[in-house]
């Protein structure tokens, strides 16, 4: 037995770690085997695990847990339920949508007494709207399940009790439930006290441990679990387990006591913090409760008579100990819930304090019922902060208190907010408080991880880091906002007052107010180019006007130039680092940058010298190109920032997605939004986010009008138009036009290639696969890159104007990838990666189809950048029509679309027949052509919608009842698409049982797989899609088995339509499979090759990849087409020609495959020798099946 | 039995045939097999130092550089602690191949910047190169840099090279050199150990097709050998340091040219990526039984008799384009 250490605070050890971080480790030590699942925002517990175990990790034992990946939650927790079943420490970690699906096994594994500890990063459930941002709705929605429920509200308790979670349910065998909040405590950086092995040795009881293994499944000692009871035994065997439930709060009491023993930090079931004498008290759990906690310590210090009990344990649910610290002074108290359980009485928390305290009253251990109420807070990790608990206590203190109150947000429908005063500050100065706003690419939030490390663990200081994104993959940014302070800091919202702000990209100066927190002689530090003696005068008057007023000390340096001379690109990371500990002194600037510099070599150096030399160069070179400002005592420009949504916008554009884009979503009341979750389409184009360095512009002499550029571009920020040549008139200086020379039918007409410059990400493909060259200067191709700030000016105005040109008629001309590519985009400018591979399969699918699209598009990537407020890259053409789209979840979009195909069927069998019942009142060809079996090109739908429009006519004269039903109805009589959409996360595992269910019907919906063979959406990990050679996070030495071949699996079917293509190397058979598929009475299944960033390769050579896929056979291309059985051909047409490429050409260009070659070059030859042999087979398969004859099939009926 | 060993930067051989620097060593079961087939030594495919500072910059671009840029994920491949982008992957194969052969193994350096070169070389020797062979080669496109600026800066790399290190350092020429002989007594003076004649590159190419520049790499051809065998047979006579032939060996008779031109080894390449490492057996089998018939009884016996200092028409090494021009006009017997 190991004795507590003699004086465990000085012993401890200090890192600074994210809770996610801190808990997986504890977890990972405790546990033989970890059935993971990636989710937002557990995900980094699951990947530690995975990364440690690669690492050959060993836990407590000496062995290295078994760490698998499933292919849902649902599974996980099955593999969880089997591994404890026979005797293994097991856990899991998960959040959100996830712990839904782990519901089933853990009413199972709670019912069956199993010792497991389940770390949830607790995450809002998706209702109106998905939020992968913090809330208790995801556990309080399992707090029914039987499992003991513990909560953390920082990264130190989240490691503790962690660690005595999994003591706890090895004795008490009730299975915990431990969670912290999602992105505030899982992702926040403060400095934690770490647990060493001993300690958790120590603290684990090995008699329970011996009896937990003893009670696994054994063929030598049999007995059955899982049996079916009847009425006779079920509910006695139910309430057999009661006493385990009321020991459980004694035995953590134990565990409480054992823990601070041997670490010094106490805990307990509930803590109460405040006046002894309280009257009024607030009861909550989570990391809000710091908040309270540290401004009770504020109030009460002024006297006031206030406190806030915390709880930790919440199942099993224990009045006893509530009420053992509950102040019996009291008389007020305020219970907040994370959580809203519409129509209830009350939220989870509440309820079960109210009646603890009635019991109480009811059976005399307390004298009175104290005034309770009720309030929410902090939904989807909205700001909760100091002022808003004194906006509770002086609620608490009125006469009549509000009984059920929100806090946080203005609720002007309901009335139930209380108002807050948002300038109220209670931050002591001697903690030092910095906000950064970077871009996502710069590496801001990397480099203030590392200022948190150096000041964390190199200093006595506590540190904190907390960091917000923006939802868009490409050009988005992120405030870091950091504190260190002399004591633990328990300050869980924002820095609203702040002594050192810097800006790392200027154009933040231009779009946001980035001073408004900064205090009084506040330090700044911009990056700029602007040199210092004209950075002043280039500010916008509001910038300047706060600079001035607030009397700052501004700092600027160009640390773009300083990056790229020392060969870094723009990463400034170190750059500013480097100026931030100059200007900030939070400790002498030597000692910091030898701290630099030594995290430098500790982060890069693991890849080799030549980064590290880099950086060091830059940290050299930053601070001798850091100058100050003299900030004059007045403004000198009258130059007012330019709005952030410009023109004329719609009314809801301006009332509402205005302010979100500005940043300021916080301040819209609650009717500003519908209640529904219901948005408007259309909104991407008022961003204008101008995130290029460099845009194409157009050499109009060169072009040759393949459309390669529109076709490939994955904003639709380049298109390509055909129109008559009297719409030029009035157009801008330097508009650029050419003849149209492609289709004779359009003879006559001007065609445009124009650029959207401030919607372009500049990602250069459409300069990469633009195949004009100049003859006598090769250089020079029809399209160039060219700097943005050259060309915005005149581009953005040919742009306006390119978009009122009407395009001219392309009916009559055969789809093809040239002309497809002439036809309207309908999803354009999405928050999607530079370069990303997937949204060029959408835009054409809305060029093809986005009038009559309706889509279910499941969670991932394409359910981000499709519908992640606050805008929609979803549009519509002049006539108003365009894709309707909605997400439900990440594995139900089979069914999701399924059903809405069998709605829109049902809904149009009933017009087509009210149509034939009133078929005699209709003049005779209307009747007829409505019900003509539907076509499904551009001429059939325009008549079918024409008749339809002249059925409106005829309907609004008749006021018999069939014709009101058939008014609602008749837009139904023009066929509508619908594309089933998700990545292969969802169509290869976690979706696949739907989907192939929904495939398995005779129903004509079409899926679109975006193929990218990982989980991109959370950070590249493994899907069953995952190729064979290709390391990704759960996969990390090579995934060692084949690729699924999806494909395969749909045609054994033999009704199923089902293609694979590659649309940037052979763009004329996606867009051939495209029509086939639509036209395809039946299921049809497109699984697209999509290249990704997670594929670790510069995206600009994506199409030359997706080439060598295809050419090397590792991504045959083919369509199977059942209606070619008909017609006495075989089915399955191969698309793509007998490999010609080696496997390792395709290989040896992306870092997923190199980095195994790099780690084991023997694994990688086997690997790679493994993935040939594949290839070979796939081929040899397709080959003869490409063969088969199959007899036709009976016709029925 | 003719005798084959041959001494070549310090080591002993068992035979003069070698296999010469190419991607055949990045497969140590080829490299078993041609040692197996009677490979005397074996020259690893060269480290480029270029390669290995862009191959980083772009694993921390598009891997390390891609990290904490979204709430949803840290980045988006496995956190890479296990893997290293610098000369760790050639060291190590370097490593391999020491354990798995039992014939000297020589490293193969190109570097461009002097630390480069000095680092690489002693890593190389600390993982235990018999031998370190640079490979320099630069494309001068500068108006600025004259012939003897660059070959300044050569030769301090050399020396550089050459002094940090205790094992032997030979370096690869390219042809390219106004005058051969004055580089290679240089190299000498630098403290290199041997030169290795002559390299071969990549070649550009124009495709008519997109209008732009390509580049190949083609293998040799017994064609090429000729320029080898001049210069070998010019410096033997006048240079201490071992010589190796590389490019344009394809046969057992090839090699015996190099030999008696004054070669000390011989390096493949070409020749086995086209017919496989176990095709060693048959160049040295070929060469054998050239000198068996010839009546020598050594290689060493047969080295360099045919070199400037020893052949019996030595002039013809001097004047090539003279006695070609001579031969045109000289009027055959018979003619009038």
């Amino acid at each position: 037995m190991i004795a507590a250490p003699k004086d465990p605070v000085r012993s401890a050890k200090y890192k600074t770690l994210d809770a996610n971080e801190a808990v997986a480790s504890v977890a990972y030590r405790l546990s033989e085997v970890i059935a993971i699942y990636p989710i937002t925002p557990a995900s980094a517990m699951g990947e530690h695990a995975d990364a440690w175990s690669a690492d050959l990790k060993p836990n407590l034992w000496g062995r290295v847990p078994e760490v698998a990946e499933m292919q849902s939650e649902g599974g996980a927790a099955g593999a969880v339920h089997g591994a404890l079943m026979t005797g293994s420490l097991t856990t899991t970690f998960t959040a959100s949508q996830g712990l839904l699906l782990m519901l089933p096994n853990l009413y199972k594994i709670a019912g069956e007494l199993t010792p497991f500890v389940l770390h949830v990063a607790a995450r809002t459930l998706a209702t109106h709207a998905l939020s992968i941002f913090g809330d208790h709705s995801d556990v309080m929605s399992a707090r029914m399940t039987g499992m003991a429920l513990l909560c953390s509200g920082n990264a130190q308790e989240a490691q503790d009790l962690a660690a005595i979670s999994h003591a706890v349910t090895l004795r008490a065998r009730i299975p915990v439930m431990h969670f912290f909040d999602g992105f505030r405590t899982s992702h926040e950086i403060t400095k934690v006290a770490t647990l060493n092995d001993d300690t958790l040795r120590v603290l684990l009881d090995e008699g329970a441990l011996a009896a937990f293994r003893a009670r696994g499944l054994d063929p030598d000692h049999p007995s059955i679990r899982g049996t079916a009871q009847n009425p006779d035994a079920w509910f006695q065997g139910r309430e057999a387990c009661e006493p385990f439930y009321a020991a459980f709060p004694a035995l953590l009491d134990e565990t409480f006591a054992r823990f601070a023993e041997l670490t010094a930090r106490t805990y307990q079931c509930f803590e109460y913090v405040g006046a002894p004498d309280a009257d009024r008290v607030i009861i909550m759990m989570g990391s809000g409760a710091e908040c309270a906690h540290e401004t009770v310590e504020h109030l009460t210090a002024q006297g006031e008579k206030v406190g806030v009990l915390k709880v930790r344990l919440f199942r099993p649910w224990s009045p006893r100990h509530l009420l053992a610290v509950l102040p019996t002074s009291v008389n007020r108290i305020a219970v907040l819930d994370r959580t809203k359980e519409p129509g209830s009485a009350g939220e989870p928390l509440l309820l079960e304090v109210t009646q603890a305290l009635s019991d109480a009253v009811a059976d005399g251990t307390r004298f009175a019922m104290p005034r309770a109420v009720g309030g929410r807070y902090g939904l989807s990790s909205k700001e909760f902060t100091p002022a808003m608990v004194k906006s509770i206590f002086s609620e608490l203190a009125k006469n009549k208190p509000k009984s059920r109150f929100t806090v946080g947000i203005r609720d002007d429908v309901s009335g139930s907010s209380l108002p807050w005063d948002a300038d109220d500050d209670i931050e002591p100065d001697d903690v030092q408080r910095a906000i950064f706003f970077g871009l996502g690419s710069d590496g801001t939030v990397s480099a203030n991880k590392a200022t948190i490390k150096i000041i964390g663990e190199k200093t006595p200081k506590y540190a904190q880091g907390h960091f917000e994104y923006d939802s868009r993959k490409s050009g988005s940014t992120t405030i870091s906002y950091l504190r260190f302070g002399p004591r633990p800091i328990r300050s869980t919202y924002r820095v609203s007052r702040a002594q050192f702000i810097a800006v790392h990209d200027p154009e933040f100066l231009e779009r946001r107010d980035v001073f408004a927190a900064a205090m009084p002689g506040a330090t700044i530090l911009v990056n700029t180019v602007v040199p210092a003696e004209k950075f002043f005068d280039s500010l916008p008057l509001e910038v300047q006007r706060q600079l001035v007023e607030k009397h700052c000390h501004v700092h600027v340096i160009d640390g773009y130039g300083v990056a790229e001379r020392a060969g870094l690109g723009r990463r400034i990371n170190t750059v500013m680092q480097a100026c931030y500990f100059a200007l900030a002194q939070v400790l002498p600037f030597a000692d910091a940058m030898d701290h630099i510099k030594a995290s430098v070599v500790a982060t890069y150096g693991r890849r080799g010298a030549e980064v590290v030399k880099r950086n060091i160069v830059a940290l050299d070179t930053a601070i001798a190109q850091l100058k100050e400002i003299t900030i004059p005592s007045v403004i000198s420009t009258t130059r007012l920032r330019a709005p952030v949504v410009q023109g004329k916008v719609p009314e809801f554009v301006e009332r509402v997605t205005r302010v979100l884009l500005e940043g300021n979503g916080d301040l819209l009341p609650v009717s500003a939004f519908p209640p529904d979750g219901t948005w408007p389409t259309g909104t991407s184009r008022f961003e204008k986010r101008a995130i290029a360095q460099e845009i194409p512009t157009w050499n109009e002499d060169l072009c040759v009008q393949c459309n390669f550029c529109s076709m490939i571009c994955p904003h639709a920020a380049i298109q390509t138009k055909v129109y008559a040549p009297d719409a030029l008139a009035g157009a801008p200086e330097g508009f650029k036009s050419i003849a149209q020379d492609i289709y004779p039918t359009l003879e006559g007409m001007r065609y445009t290639v124009q650029i959207a410059p401030e919607d372009c990400t500049g990602c250069g493909l459409c300069i990469e696969v633009c195949p004009a060259k100049d003859r006598k200067q090769p250089s020079r191709k029809a399209l160039m890159a060219t700097p943005l700030d050259l060309y915005r000016e005149k581009e953005r105005a040919a742009f306006a104007f390119y978009e009122t040109i009407p395009s001219a008629s392309l009916t009559g001309i055969e789809i093809e990838k040239r002309s497809a590519a002439l036809r309207l985009p309908l999803f354009e400018f999405s928050g999607a990666c530079a370069g990303c591979g997937e949204t060029p399969y959408i835009r054409l699918l809305t060029q093809l189809y986005g009038d009559r699209l309706v889509m279910a598009n499941a969670t991932g990537c394409s359910s981000i950048y499709g519908g992640n407020l606050p805008t929609s890259p979803y549009t519509t053409n002049a006539e108003g029509r365009g894709p309707a789209w909605a997400n439900s979840l990440f594995e139900d979009n089979a069914e999701f679309g399924f059903g809405m195909r069998l709605s829109l069927d049902a809904q149009a069998a009933r017009a087509r027949s009210l149509v034939a019942v009133m078929s005699h009142r209709l003049p005779d060809e209307l009747a007829e052509g409505l019900l003509m079996p539907a076509g499904h090109d551009d001429a059939y739908i325009a008549l079918q919608r024409a008749r339809v429009h002249a059925l409106h006519q005829v309907l609004a004269r008749d006021p018999s009842a069939e014709a009101k039903v058939l008014r609602e109805l008749a837009h139904h009589l023009v066929p509508r698409s619908l594309w089933i959409v998700g990545g292969d996360g969802w169509a290869y595992d976690i979706g696949f049982g739907g989907l192939d269910h929904v495939l398995a019907s005779h129903k004509n919906v079409n899926v679109l797989v975006l193929d990218t063979e990982v989980y991109s959406n959370t950070g590249g990990q493994a899907s069953k899609a995952t190729p064979l050679g290709a390391a990704a996070k759960f996969a990390t030495s090579g995934k060692a088995t084949r690729k699924k071949d999806l494909g395969l699996l749909a045609m054994s079917y033999g009704h199923v339509y089902v293609a694979q293509v590659a649309m940037q190397s052979k763009s004329q058979q996606t867009v051939e499979v495209l029509l086939e598929a639509e036209r395809h009475p039946g299921p049809s299944l497109v699984i697209a090759h999509s290249p990704c960033i997670a594929h670790g390769y510069d995206l600009i050579k994506s199409p030359q990849q997706q080439k060598r896929a295809v050419d090397s056979g590792m991504w045959p291309l083919y369509h199977y087409d059942p209606s070619r059985v008909d017609r006495g051909e075989s089915p399955l047409v191969l698309d793509s020609p007998e490999p010609r490429l080696d496997v390792a050409k395709y290989m040896e260009n992306e870092a997923r495959f190199r980095m195994v070659e790099l780690r084991s070059s023997e694994r990688y030859a086997m690997l790679l020798d493994a993935a040939r042999d594949g290839v070979k087979q796939r081929r040899a398969l397709y080959e003869q099946m490409a063969k088969i004859h199959l007899p036709p099939e009976h016709q029925n009926g | 039995m003719v005798d084959l060993r041959t001494t070549w930067l310090d080591q002993v051989l068992a035979s003069p045939v070698v296999l010469g620097a190419s991607p055949l060593s990045h497969d140590v079961e080829q490299i078993v097999a041609a040692v197996e087939a009677g490979a005397g030594a074996v020259v690893m495919y060269s480290l480029f130092e270029e390669q290995v500072i862009s191959e980083q910059m772009a694993a921390h671009h598009f891997i390390d550089a891609r990290v904490d840029t979204n709430a949803e994920a840290s980045g988006f491949l496995p956190d890479v602690d296990v893997f290293s982008l610098g000369a760790e992957p050639y060291l190590k194969q370097l490593q391999l191949l020491r354990d798995k052969v039992n014939v000297p193994v020589i490293a193969s350096l190109n570097g461009t910047t002097p630390g480069g070169w000095t680092d690489y070389a002693r890593a190389c020797e600390a993982r235990g190169a018999d031998a370190i062979e640079l490979n320099l080669y630069d494309v001068i496109t500068s108006l600025d840099e004259s012939g003897k600026d660059v070959e300044s800066r050569q030769l301090a790399v050399v020396q550089a090279v050459a002094h940090s290190v205790n094992i032997p350092v030979t370096v690869k020429l390219s042809p390219f050199y106004t005058s051969v002989p004055a580089m290679v007594r240089r190299i000498e003076n630098a403290g290199a150990r041997g030169v290795t004649i002559f390299n071969r590159f990549y070649q550009p190419d124009v495709d008519l097709e997109t209008l732009g520049v390509d580049r190949r790499l083609t293998l040799s051809t017994s064609r090429e050998l000729p320029m080898r065998l001049h210069a070998l047979a010019v410096l033997s006579p006048h240079t201490k340091l071992d010589l190796a032939c590389t490019g344009g060996v394809h046969t057992g008779q090839d090699a015996a040219k190099a030999l008696l031109c004054g070669a000390d080894v011989i390096q493949l390449t070409s020749v086995l990526l086209e017919r496989g490492p176990a095709y060693v057996r048959t160049i040295i089998d070929e060469l054998r039984a050239w000198l068996a018939q010839t009546g020598y009884v050594s290689s060493d016996e047969a080295r360099g008799v045919l070199s400037m200092g020893t052949a019996p028409d030595a002039h013809v090494w001097e004047r090539l384009n003279y006695i070609r021009l001579l031969d045109g006009w000289r009027s055959r017997p018979g003619a009038r």
